[in-house]
């Protein structure tokens, strides 16, 4: 009963999902707190296009007031039209919220009677930390195994998700569960490998760490011979 | 009055070396310090004059500047349409602020603090090179990091420099509000100021987050840049032998 409010709630009207949903019980038991976190998100951060120009004065404000913080010259040639840059740059770093992801996945969701394993990898990421506002990158490995349906390849290369001041955790669990609320499919596993400017240019300054966060669902969780298979064939060159 | 020391002894060191346009500025530069009116000193560039500029923040400015700069903080991720009170983002507003003055903290320092007591007299006139020093500077443009590496080469004439306080100079000009080429530039100067070397050669290779994360979003390329002075610029042997081994 769950599941048709929130399709009301997001206007997916769709019978078909809420039947699809509810014959992979289990499955979506694992991720229906993940699920309603990822619905609510979408609906409360969303930010028009049209309301990044009106916003830009005030954090063109804001930069400026961080220079003169600092002890710079803000008017001196090459900090002039810096709080501008600067601001329309972090409006690009943080687009993530401009986008449902629903918008982006539905119109490319295509059915294909193929139940092997589909693996995206090496994808690259650029998102920011949410505790200090310095950018984390690095790679996503994607892989799910279809339940009769496929997606588009470019929807998963698709920065939707990345471009918010996040936790790294929460970003490889965001990305995992928008999958498989579109596709239903039988697993699921997204696994991010990142550098964390925050850790690298301050704090703890370890230049070669990386943060590895997996998120397995469905088979994946279950059958560890899938699981390794999907790890093998990432490791592979 | 430690100042009007250091003014005599680059003084009287930079007439004794070879004249290339590099030098004469930096003497210039000094001649108007020490209050000398300043008819020579009209050539002076910009660059010169930037890197002469003390600043002066300290770690008082800092404390008094946290509570502005978190609040602007604050205002960016609101007017991001974030919601600054959720629980990641409670204490984001000053943990952000205290990065970026961490990121800054170049603008505190002094080369004259670190460089005078490592100055050594060694009879040693062969290169010196260190290598792959990580740096970590941040675009004046964007305000988004840069990072790369720097090799630094430098001819001694007679007097060498503890090793790590080459590291210390890159540290010193990295963090602050930086462009690739006068960070490049600003090092070899000071060396040069610090050292009187027959020549000096720094070479900073770096990846731009602004390039890589915005804009054109190249994710794989490095931007190279280098400053050659004294026997480096005019020996094309010398440059050879510091780029070959830079590159072993």
């Amino acid at each position: 009963m769950e599941y048709r409010a929130y399709t009301g709630m997001n206007g997916l009207g769709n019978s078909k999902l809420v039947t699809d949903l509810q014959c992979l019980k289990e499955f979506t038991e694992l991720s229906v707190n993940s699920k309603k976190a990822a619905v609510q998100r979408n609906q409360e951060t969303s930010r028009k296009e049209s309301e990044d120009e009106s916003r830009l004065p005030v954090l063109e404000a804001a930069y400026a007031t961080i220079l003169r913080g600092i002890g710079e010259d803000t008017d001196r040639q090459g900090l002039l039209r810096t709080p501008a840059r600067a601001a329309k740059a972090m409006q690009f770093l943080t687009k993530g919220y401009h986008e449902s992801v629903y918008d982006i996945l539905n119109d490319a969701i295509f059915d294909e009677d193929h139940d092997e394993m589909v693996i995206v990898k090496d994808i690259d990421m650029f998102s920011l930390c949410e505790h200090h506002l310095v950018p984390f990158f690095g790679k996503v490995h994607i892989g799910y195994l279809p339940n009769k349906k496929v997606v588009g390849l470019s929807k998963l290369l698709h920065d939707w998700l990345d471009m918010c001041p996040t936790v790294q955790e929460r970003l490889t669990k965001q990305i995992a569960t928008a999958i498989s609320e579109a596709l239903q499919p039988t697993g699921v596993v997204v696994i991010i490998e990142a550098v964390h400017m925050c850790m690298i240019m301050r704090g703890v300054q370890k230049i070669n760490s990386q943060t590895v966060t997996s998120t397995m669902l469905g088979i994946f969780r279950e059958d560890h011979k899938t699981r390794e298979e999907f790890l093998a064939l990432v490791k592979s060159k | 009055m430690e100042r009007s020391n250091q003014n005599e002894k680059l003084a009287t060191n930079t007439q004794n070396n070879s004249v290339n346009g590099h030098f004469e500025s930096v003497k210039k530069v000094r001649s108007r310090t020490s209050g000398t009116p300043g008819e020579t000193v009209s050539r002076a560039s910009p660059l010169m004059e930037s890197w002469k500029e003390e600043r002066t923040r300290s770690v008082e400015d800092n404390e008094t500047s946290l509570p502005s700069i978190a609040a602007a903080y604050s205002t960016i991720l609101s007017g991001l349409g974030e919601d600054p009170l959720r629980q990641g983002l409670l204490k984001t507003p000053w943990r952000a602020a205290t990065a970026m003055q961490y990121f800054t903290k170049g603008y505190q320092e002094k080369i004259i603090d670190i460089l005078n007591d490592a100055i050594f007299d060694e009879d040693h006139d062969e290169m010196v090179i260190v290598k792959d020093i990580d740096m970590f500077s941040m675009c004046e443009h964007h305000l988004v990091p840069i990072f790369g590496r720097v090799h630094i080469g430098y001819l001694p004439n007679k007097r060498v420099l503890g090793l790590s306080k080459l590291a210390r100079i890159v540290e010193i000009y990295s963090r602050r509000l930086q462009v690739q080429e006068r960070l490049t530039k600003q090092i070899a100067v000071a060396i040069t100021e610090a050292l009187q070397p027959a020549g000096v050669g720094v070479v900073i290779e770096a990846t731009h987050m602004c390039m890589v994360m915005r804009g054109v979003q190249k994710m794989n390329s490095k931007t190279v840049t280098s400053t050659m002075l004294g026997v480096f610029r005019e020996d094309p042997k010398t440059r050879d032998e510091f780029l070959t081994l830079i590159r072993s």
